[in-house]
């Protein structure tokens, strides 16, 4: 095989892979699952909830 | 200290503090070598007759003092920080960590010394000889052992995505790094690329704007997903759009290399792809930024109060502003008129001062009194004059440049009716001249707003313990 053979499928690899990371996160995955991992950098404090509820007071 | 407490976990803060503070040192050192660069351009005489004063010597100093010194010790001492808690464990390695300190430092110090001897491999953002850059291979293979393995004992069961690009930029700046270095030593201070001709161009190039897209861009961006929606106090607009992001910008950006060398020896092709691919890149780019802003929806009410928060806003907008340039700039005929132009530094200072030294500094101001025990910096009404500095002092800079640039471009190539030029090349460096006036004004503000930060910073780590109390929510 040469290296043109090769890019060529790398290239049709990578592209598959984009299509399925999408499907995964779109399709297959749940958003709450994502809501969870977005709040992982506030689990560090001692009053999330609490804080959480101020915070939707003011709006 | 008593919002953000951490629950059980004793976190090392020692690296992080070290990195931190001297984030802020090297920061004021690069950016005032290059307020003297600027000067130099329009006062020549300020090189007094010095060799190692001269332009030529003095300008990989500023690139690799503002790079690998403020920038990359801004990205350790962050990613030291960010990584302990979202994976709620201490770092793993402790004296490694506290290895790759001491081994940065050194690194730093001795680009210090050998560039304005004029000891370099004349690479771009690449200069140093061969023994720094074994240096620089240890530290940074430590670096990724320290990082992983904190990654890897972790207490969550979720790797939080700024631990993603953080670990992209580490993985892949030591490749860059590795593949590019390969040199034969003659002696301690000179080497020889392994690479001839247009090859080495290429690689070069390649570890040149990948050190853009995975150090300048891909860390920094790892800031940006932990501190804008931690100091906005809500999460992440889209966690599934960072996904994409991420997995996106890492699968383009190592094809856009070759757009730095258009019109070269390059073969043709490769100029096209380098081309078609930094055009895609815009896509991501704004994917993230429009992420990281609107992160913000609900509460825009908070960069009224926030200046911190201002900061890392402030330095999206520059990011969205320049990852729409930067894609301009690769079309071939764009570049034909901007290429060795102006231009092209007034977008580099648009990325490097106003994106990456503004979520940098924003962090900082997070960070530094987490880190030192108190509640907050020790001025906010200092955060918020810094701000002010920094943002007039951009501003001005990359004004100056685009108007110099462009200007430059059209003068060199103007053609007169029988095909001689329009313009010597001295007619266009004079018309230049009000304009490095300007710039050197406007690195004056980043660099008193720096000051200011330094003294606020000084304060806050020789305020008592707990002193200083955190601001209380804004209604």
């Amino acid at each position: 095989m040469d290296f043109a053979t090769i890019h060529s499928f790398y290239t049709v690899i990578i592209f598959a892979a984009f299509i399925g990371l999408v499907i995964w996160l779109f399709v297959i995955k749940r958003k709450p699952d994502f809501d969870q991992a977005a709040n992982a950098i506030f689990a560090d404090e001692q009053k999330p909830k609490q804080k959480q509820q101020q915070e939707s007071d003011h709006e | 200290m008593s919002q953000t407490k951490s629950l059980n976990v004793d976190y090392n803060y020692t690296v992080v503090r070290l990195f931190a503070l001297t984030t802020v040192l090297w920061g004021i050192v690069g950016m005032s070598v290059g307020v003297l660069l600027a000067a130099q351009l329009y006062w020549p005489a300020l090189n007094f007759d010095t060799a190692w004063l001269t332009y030529s010597r003095l300008r990989p100093l500023h690139t690799n003092a503002v790079i690998f010194a403020f920038g990359t010790s801004a990205l350790f001492a962050t990613s030291y920080y960010v990584v302990q808690r979202t994976c709620q464990v201490r770092l793993y390695a402790e004296k490694l960590a506290m290895f790759t300190f001491i081994g940065w430092q050194v690194v730093i110090i001795a680009a210090a010394i050998t560039l304005p001897q004029g000891i370099s491999q004349s690479k771009e953002y690449a200069e140093l000889e061969w023994p720094i850059d074994v240096l620089i291979a240890i530290v940074w293979i430590s670096y990724a052992v320290v990082f992983f393995g904190t990654m890897i004992k972790r207490t969550t069961s979720h790797i939080y995505v700024a631990n993603w690009f953080y670990g992209g930029f580490i993985i892949t700046v030591a490749a860059l790094h590795i593949v590019n270095s390969m040199v034969i030593p003659v002696s301690l201070t000179k080497s020889y690329s392994i690479y001839g001709g247009a090859v080495d161009a290429m690689v070069q190039w390649w570890y040149g704007h990948n050190a853009v897209g995975f150090l300048l861009t891909a860390g920094f961006l790892g800031m940006m997903y932990y501190f804008v929606p931690k100091q906005a106090g809500r999460p992440v607009y889209s966690y599934r759009l960072s996904v994409v992001h991420f997995w996106a910008l890492i699968a383009l950006y190592i094809w856009a290399g070759s757009h730095h060398l258009h019109y070269t020896a390059l073969p043709d092709w490769t100029q096209s792809v380098g081309m078609v691919m930094s055009v895609i890149l815009f896509v991501p780019s704004w994917g993230g930024m429009i992420n990281g802003i609107m992160t913000l929806s609900g509460a825009w009410h908070k960069l009224k109060t926030d200046p911190i928060l201002r900061f890392l806003i402030v330095s999206l907008s520059f990011y969205g502003m320049s990852t729409f340039e930067g894609p301009m700039m690769a079309i071939k005929s764009v570049n034909a008129l901007s290429h060795y132009t102006d231009w092209t530094v007034g977008h580099v200072h648009s990325g490097a001062l106003g994106w990456v030294a503004m979520v940098s500094i924003g962090a900082l101001y997070h960070v530094i009194p987490n880190v030192f025990g108190q509640g907050r910096m020790y001025s906010i009404k200092l955060i918020n004059t810094h701000f002010w500095l920094h943002t007039t002092g951009v501003v001005l800079y990359i004004v100056a440049m685009w108007i110099s640039g462009i200007m430059q471009g059209m003068m060199w190539r103007a053609v007169n009716t029988d095909g001689t030029l329009t313009y010597s090349f001295v007619q266009s460096l004079e018309a230049s001249y009000p304009f490095y006036l300007m710039r050197f004004i406007g690195g004056c503000f980043v660099v008193t707003g720096m000051l200011v930060m330094a003294y606020n910073v000084i304060k806050t780590v020789r305020a008592k313990e707990g002193v200083l109390e955190p601001v209380p929510e804004a209604a």
